[in-house]
């Protein structure tokens, strides 16, 4: 361990990531019949992108620290899919809350739940996405920090750590904020895809994945009364999902016009029928 | 949309009319599970997404390029190639011992075939590279596998099979490059080679190549080849990497596959190139028969690819591209425009399309599967029979995967119209990518001579006769469903007349109108194809046909219109529905012709050789 801390020049850091399973961003979304959910048979499912970008970043911490990595997900058994890739990756372990009840929670019934499960792994470091793709609620990882009495430092799109603190950059209008928190402390993601690169799951990865440690827990494993969770204790109801107005088919100017001409027609579009300039 | 391949359809293909996850029971697979086959199914998809496609366009429109002698990839390649190598995607299938992950060769082949729709022309690469590796591995001393092995099958090192002279295509028993005996044990080389895939290239940094030569004083014709391992740059004694003697004299500009290096290479202009005999002397054309297996499979998976890709881009395509008014009011200047997927001709198409692509998938997995349950017989009368179906099953594969993929991607350009044509959209790519499939690993020409002429008669026939147990029995189960049985009376008439054109091969072979299978292989192979695609399609149906009872049960549809608005709203429920929508129009379209073909064959027409070279044309 010492040897560990003096050739990585720093403290090992142990790192929780949330993660949740999305929809596969490339899935052709229905609106279910009850006009509030979607439909979910035979509907392709992935880790959301935002919080792979979190297994990257614990990932790299771990690599260049020491410590170890571990994947906190709930929801039922296909969820396990996810979290194996996450340990393909690199990860070292998994937790997955499958438990009935907290079917139908809100942001802050989930919460409860990792924030129980984050206190039984007691690690240094809380990473997750900032925002999920399905529902974009955007609270998961503020309101763990909540009800742990952690920081939070919010949209980091750079992250480090000595071992005693946690240091984040959060891009803002013109310019960026560095911030940092001492440990413990929770750290959401912001960026994308092009910023983080997370990596691929090799085939010895996932070879070694299988047999990588993966709990199940119940609620009551984590101390958590199941009457807080779910749809019964939910502050929050979704009312109604849309779908995004059809395109209306494009307009190409007349290909007869010369250049002049068809530039031309193009502003009296956009200033009479259009009216956007 | 994701479109390269339809994932839930190869699932299906694997779990529910496969199980290969009933492979796990078997001790050389006893380590895998579903679920590891999914993550690695899924891993691929995401690998040919993100990193081979983005790289299909810019490959193709760069191209190689040869200068000074060094032959430079396509820039784009680097990358996708190093992550292809780095996540272990080479050897899936091979086993741990030599650096491969050792899983199903059905669960590799789905794997490839989001690759080889992704970017065929980077995966010949690697693809290439196994092909050699895996001969070193059979054939190779253990002093060579050491030295040259692992850095393969790991993509450190490329790898080609130089078959290809001048003067020794098809008919590669002309070849005229020489091995000379070296007092060592190893042999100088000298020839010249062309059309070789791979040759050099800057991926890796050095190429071990598999080159066909006659010893000296060996037999003429095929019994007097060996093959010989023939590294561009040779590991000396002293562990050094050295020059010996291999140069690329130029590259081939081609119609499609621009990103892939063609190159002619000459060995030994100098007197200093080594080679190292692989197996025994003069038996190199058994040694590439015992190879070529899995390379004609992997040949075939190039053109269910192209079909794969072409199919989904001009299913999206036609979903979005607004054109004409509804065929019911054809001639209301008024009536809204509307997606041309609503056009019954180009409906017809993407059925056409999907059918056939769905066929391959199905049949070109079959041929994995069979591979596997070969490697994992726990009988030698087992071993032979599944054994049997593959060396049946793979020249069909390979020249109707390569065959009806082009046509597949010509479809395609159809259902684009004029965009179709223009290179600013993807499928004139995959049409040029694909036409090389029917032309290299044995023309699709050898593939027909091959089928009647080694698979028809080995064994005294029992290969087809073993197929046609298999598919007689399960016949009676695809029969007890009332609503798959117009389908299935299609089918056994279709096989019936494939086996009555067997049997007049099998006459006519013994007389002296043997000519007549001989120029009429190609089409039985055609016809064979189809019979092998109505009954993999026809199997997928009544699989399909039960989960969707099952669904509409599950949802109390009862009658015709609950059941309509299911097949709506349930997503399983659209997919199986569109499943046995293929088997319909396959069987329906194309099986129903079987009886033309077989009577085209069977009229014994011998006019294409009895008309004289200036009948074809007064010159």
């Amino acid at each position: 361990m010492l040897e560990d801390l003096l050739k990585k020049g720093g403290l090992a850091v142990n790192i929780a990531v949330l993660l949740k399973q999305t929809p596969d961003t490339e899935s052709v979304i229905r609106i279910a019949g009850d006009g509030k959910s979607i439909v979910t048979d035979d509907l392709k499912w992935i880790i959301n992108p935002y919080d792979e970008f979190a297994v990257e970043v614990a990932l790299r911490l771990k690599e260049k620290h020491g410590g170890s990595v571990v994947i906190v997900s709930w929801g039922p058994q296909r969820v396990v899919e996810s979290i194996r890739t996450a340990l393909a990756m690199g990860a070292d372990s998994g937790v997955l809350i499958d438990d009935e009840a907290l079917e139908g929670s809100d942001s802050l019934g989930v919460a409860k739940a990792l924030a129980a499960a984050v206190q039984e792994l007691n690690p240094d470091i809380v990473l997750c996405g900032s925002r999920a793709v399905d529902y974009d609620e955007g609270q998961r990882g503020a309101m763990v920090a909540e009800l742990l009495g952690w920081p939070h430092l919010a949209l980091g799109v750079a992250v480090d750590s000595d071992g005693s603190k946690v240091q984040i950059d959060r891009p803002i209008e013109g310019g960026k904020v560095a911030a940092e928190a001492d440990l413990p402390a929770v750290a959401t993601l912001g960026g994308s895809h092009a910023v983080w690169n997370p990596r691929y799951a090799s085939l010895p990865g996932i070879m070694k994945a299988k047999k990588k440690p993966l709990a199940n827990k119940k609620l009551a494993d984590l101390g958590v009364d199941p009457s807080e969770c779910g749809a019964g204790a939910a502050k929050i109801r979704v009312t109604a999902l849309e779908m995004p107005p059809e395109r209306a088919a494009g307009r190409i100017i007349n290909g007869d016009l010369d250049t002049a001409g068809k530039a031309r027609e193009l502003v009296r579009a956009l200033h009479e029928e259009a009216k956007v300039i | 949309m994701k479109l390269l391949a339809d994932e839930r359809d190869i699932k299906f293909v694997l779990y529910e009319q496969l199980h290969v996850e009933e492979l796990c029971k078997y001790p050389a697979y006893s380590d895998f599970s579903q679920e590891l086959f999914d993550m690695v199914i899924d891993q691929a998809e995401k690998l040919a997404e993100k990193e081979l496609y983005p790289a299909n366009k810019l490959g193709d429109q760069q191209g190689c390029r040869f200068e000074d002698g060094v032959v430079r990839a396509p820039e784009a390649f680097h990358k996708a190639y190093r992550h292809y190598c780095e996540g272990g995607w080479l050897a899936i299938a091979d086993p741990p011992e030599v650096g491969g992950q050792g899983l199903p060769f059905v669960v590799a082949n789905a794997a490839l075939e989001f690759f080889s729709a992704a970017n065929w022309a980077l995966i010949m690469y690697p693809g290439l590279t196994h092909g050699a590796a895996r001969l070193l591995q059979k054939y190779g001393t253990p002093r060579l596998q050491n030295i040259y092995m692992y850095k393969m099958f790991s993509g450190e090192w490329g790898g080609t099979m130089c078959l290809t002279e001048p003067g020794a295509g098809s008919d590669v028993g002309n070849l005229t490059t020489r091995a000379v005996r070296n007092a060592d044990g190893t042999y100088a080389i000298q020839g010249q080679k062309i059309f070789i895939s791979s040759g050099m290239h800057d991926l890796t940094e050095n190429i071990v190549h598999m080159v066909l030569a006659r010893i000296e004083g060996a037999p003429r014709g095929t019994r007097g080849i060996s093959i010989f391992l023939v590294p561009r740059l040779r590991v000396d004694e002293n562990g050094n990497l050295v020059e010996n003697d291999v140069v690329c004299s130029g590259i081939e500009h081609k119609m499609g596959i621009h990103g892939s290096a063609t190159c002619s290479l000459n060995f030994g202009e100098n007197g200093n190139c080594v080679g190292y005999l692989m197996g025994q002397e003069n038996k190199g054309m058994r040694i590439m028969f015992d190879m070529m297996n899995e390379a004609r499979l992997f040949v075939g998976m190039q053109g269910l690819g192209h079909a794969s890709a072409a199919y989904l881009h001009a299913l999206q395509y036609a979903k979005e591209r607004l054109q004409g008014a509804p065929v019911e009011r054809m001639k209301d200047a008024a009536a809204p425009r509307v997606p041309i997927i609503d056009h019954p001709d180009v409906r017809r198409m993407l059925m056409f399309m999907k059918s056939s692509t769905e066929a391959m998938r199905a049949m070109l997995h079959l041929a994995a599967y069979c591979i596997d349950r070969e490697r994992v017989a726990e009988s030698e009368e087992e071993r032979e029979l599944f054994q049997g179906h593959v060396d049946l099953l793979i020249p069909i594969c390979k020249s109707v995967g390569s065959d009806l993929g082009f046509r597949v991607c010509e479809t395609a350009i159809q259902v684009y119209g004029g965009y179709g044509f223009i290179s600013e959209y993807p499928v004139e790519q995959f049409l040029r990518d694909c036409k090389i499939a029917s032309l290299y690993e044995g023309t699709n020409g050898i593939q027909a001579l091959d089928l009647i002429g080694r698979k028809l008669t080995m064994k005294r026939g029992q290969l087809i006769k073993n197929a046609l147990k298999t598919t007689r029995e399960m016949l009676i189960k695809f029969r007890k469903n009332f609503r798959l049985n117009e389908l299935a009376q299609i089918y056994e008439e279709a096989e019936e007349n494939l086996v009555q054109v067997t049997k007049f091969f099998a006459l006519k072979s013994m007389t002296d109108e043997f000519h007549v299978p001989v120029l009429y292989a190609k089409p039985y192979l055609d016809l064979f194809g189809d019979v092998v695609m109505g009954f993999v399609l026809l199997w997928q149906a009544h699989i399909a046909d039960r989960r969707l009872q099952e669904i509409y049960r599950d949802h109390n549809a009862k009658d015709e219109k609950a059941q309509k608005r299911l097949i709506q709203e349930n997503r399983s429920a659209a997919f199986y529905f569109g499943k046995i929508a293929s088997a319909q129009f396959f069987i329906n379209q194309v099986l129903t012709q079987a009886a033309g073909k077989a009577r085209g064959i069977m009229n014994n027409d011998k006019s294409p050789l009895e008309v004289p070279v200036d009948g074809f044309v007064l010159g």
